[in-house]
């Protein structure tokens, strides 16, 4: 194998990639589904809600609001800065807490606070920022609650469903650029005939199948990394939440490949990789309910990445705690690319016989049907 | 003329396939000489694509063997591509990227970084239009791209498989006369075609292939000479007002009767005929080219 012809393929079909519908779609779509959760859930690893104060009396109240857990307070000197932070969204709300205002809370004199709220603040942040305000200044005053709030808390003990869409995310951006782009650009030489030029030069099989798959690893990768990180959630454990989307993104590329040079068209690689496709994402059903059985997802080759990438990211787990996932995933991994170099031979096979894949007869020298016809 | 070993750039010695059970190439033996055009001739399923095939290292023969350039293909095939250039019917062109794009990248294959594309590109009359995508160009501007494609690596070998099908009359003569010119340069040439004038006009020698053998391999000119009819065809005006045509076979004895219809009276046209690579086929064959 010849690595400057490897990086040769690899370089046109990256410059290729802009101008390929399918790849924009590859990349962008997940990003557009990481931001939609957010927009619906909030940050996956969210920021704490971010209030702003201007104490211009020493006021209890401040003190109260910084030891309170949930929530970001930050103190500044001056109403027009506040006001300004507040309006460009750097912080959710600002109070300002005139001097003499727990004096006048005390006394029940009910002072007016006002309180600015970010336009860009999520409901839920406003809500959690006012009732803490209200609840702290009530017991301040020293009035009892007119209510006795008893809580209890419903529904199964799991984390929250915008975590447990996490590995369907990450799935998702790992798989399709991954996968489904080597598998696709491969697919579409083959209907071009671009394959048959490219292997009547010095190229080899090998190095055309090698450069397809390093853009799958190469884009799974980055497109696994950049979901993460807008959701925050590279900064727990991140060798071994990189390494997880690494193998992921290497395993996803294999499959692709197998996939890419079983297909003969376009259509025959849609239908294979939907189908398919219900096996490869079955896991991620398992993080969403995990009241199932679990067992069946340890049958589902994208498991041995998605477990260790979710462990790492929610639970801070590191290769000690996952490790055995990750080799696992790697031995996968051995197994695909035996079977993509079974795949690279069939296929060989398949294009000297004039025949670009799974499907029938397609002439691509001289058309010569009777040749072409379908072996033994 | 036999060419001398040395100046062999392609010897192919009983050369055989069969996909599955129907063979499609039966003993194929053939040389090519540098220099040479050798035309390929056959009709659909003759055998013809299968030992292009072959002989540029995408099939392994079941037997028989092949050399290139002293090499043996396929166990130094990728020494022997280096110095093959293939133009394939199929128009087989990134059509995403512009036409300079897509020779740099074919040239980049083959370990060429220093080509002067722009020449190539006026070469072919190509000139201006190779920041241009591909997708854009027409069917004649695509195959004179694919020609610039295989002469990249100034190719020892070149494989041109129907080079001028379909394309209009400005477009295939282009492209015969840079055929010509590889030629003169000293690649040997080997193409297939379906048009016998274009196989007449172009090639050394010419063999035509059927059922997966070589019928026959020679130059144009002996082959008609030995399969076809040469005659001459007199037009002449007869007395009712009418015109009368008569052929007259060059055999023994057509000095008389051509000196006895050139002296009568109302003499029209006299036209020289011989055979064709199409009669010299069905000849061969028993069939018709098609």
């Amino acid at each position: 194998m010849s690595w400057p012809r490897i990086r040769q393929v690899l370089r046109k079909d990256l410059h290729l990639g802009p101008r390929s519908p399918l790849l924009l779609w590859a990349v962008v779509i997940p990003v557009l589904i990481t931001l939609l959760v957010r927009g619906v859930f909030g940050d996956l690893f969210g920021e704490l809600p971010r209030l702003g104060v201007v104490d211009e009396g020493g006021s209890e109240l401040t003190v109260a609001l910084k030891d309170r857990d949930g929530l970001d307070v930050r103190t500044l000197d001056d109403a027009g800065l506040l006001r300004t932070q507040v309006t460009d969204g750097t912080l959710d709300a600002g109070i300002v807490l005139p001097a003499g205002f727990d004096a006048a809370v005390r006394d029940h004199e009910q002072p007016v606070l006002q309180a600015w709220l970010s336009g860009e603040s999520l409901p839920g942040t406003r809500a959690v920022l006012i009732a803490t305000v209200l609840d702290l200044t009530r017991a301040m005053s020293g009035v009892d609650a007119p209510v006795d709030l008893e809580v209890v808390a419903l529904g199964e003990d799991a984390l929250p469903l915008d975590l447990r869409l996490l590995p369907l995310i990450v799935l998702y951006a790992v798989a399709i650029p991954g996968g489904m782009v080597p598998a696709s650009s491969l697919v579409e030489e083959k209907e071009q005939g671009t394959l048959q030029a490219v292997l009547v030069t010095p190229t080899s099989v090998a190095e055309v199948l090698a450069a397809k798959g390093l853009l799958g690893v190469l884009l799974g990768t980055l497109a696994g990394v950049v979901t993460m990180w807008i959701n925050g959630a590279l900064g727990n454990s991140a060798p071994t939440l990189l390494l997880s989307l690494l193998l992921g993104a290497v395993m996803m590329a294999l499959i692709g490949l197998v996939f890419g040079a079983w297909a003969a068209d376009t259509t025959t690689l849609f239908a294979a990789w939907k189908a398919g496709g219900l096996v490869l994402f079955l896991p991620a059903i398992f993080f969403i309910w995990p009241g199932l059985p679990s067992w069946p997802a340890y049958l589902m080759p994208a498991y041995y990445f998605l477990r260790p990438a979710y462990q790492a990211s929610v639970e801070g787990a590191g290769l000690a705690e996952v490790g055995w996932l990750l080799a696992i995933a790697a031995g996968l991994c051995l197994g695909l690319l035996g079977a993509v170099a079974v795949m690279g031979r069939w296929l060989q096979r398949r294009l000297a016989a004039g025949r670009s894949g799974n499907a029938g007869p397609k002439p691509v020298a001289d058309p010569e049907p009777a040749e072409a016809a379908p072996e033994g | 003329m036999v060419p001398a070993d040395r100046d062999l750039v392609v010897r192919t010695q009983d050369l055989r396939f069969a996909y599955g059970r129907r063979v499609a190439v039966a003993g194929v033996s053939f040389t090519l000489a540098r220099g040479e055009i050798l035309g390929f001739l056959g009709p659909n399923g003759a055998g013809k694509s299968t030992t292009i095939k072959m002989l540029i290292g995408l099939l392994p023969p079941d037997a028989g063997s092949i050399e290139v350039l002293g090499l043996p293909m396929p166990a130094r095939q990728r020494e022997i591509q280096a110095r093959l250039g293939v133009v394939f019917e199929e128009k087989n062109l990134y059509p995403n990227l512009t036409g300079r794009e897509n020779l740099t990248f074919f040239a980049r294959l083959f370990g060429r970084h220093d080509l002067d594309l722009d020449a190539l590109l006026e070469r072919v009359g190509l000139a201006g239009r190779g920041d241009d995508r591909v997708h854009g160009y027409s069917k004649g501007m695509r195959q004179r791209l694919t020609v610039a494609r295989a002469l990249l690596n100034r190719p020892d070998v070149l494989v041109l498989d129907e080079p001028t099908d379909g394309l209009d009359p400005v477009s295939a003569r282009s492209i015969r006369s840079i055929v010509r010119e590889e030629a003169a340069r000293g690649a040997g040439v080997l193409l297939t075609t379906h048009d016998m004038h274009e196989a007449d006009g172009l090639s050394d020698r010419v063999a035509f292939l059927n059922e997966g053998r070589i019928l026959a391999l020679d130059t144009p000119e002996a082959l008609k000479l030995r399969h076809g009819e040469r005659a001459v065809r007199v037009r002449r005006r007869v007395d009712d007002g009418g015109v009368q045509e008569t052929v007259v076979p060059l055999d023994g004895a057509a000095g008389e009767r051509l000196r006895t219809l050139v002296g009568s009276e109302g003499l029209l046209t006299i036209h020289t005929e011989e055979a064709t690579l199409e009669d010299v086929f069905v000849d061969l064959a028993g069939r018709r080219l098609e």
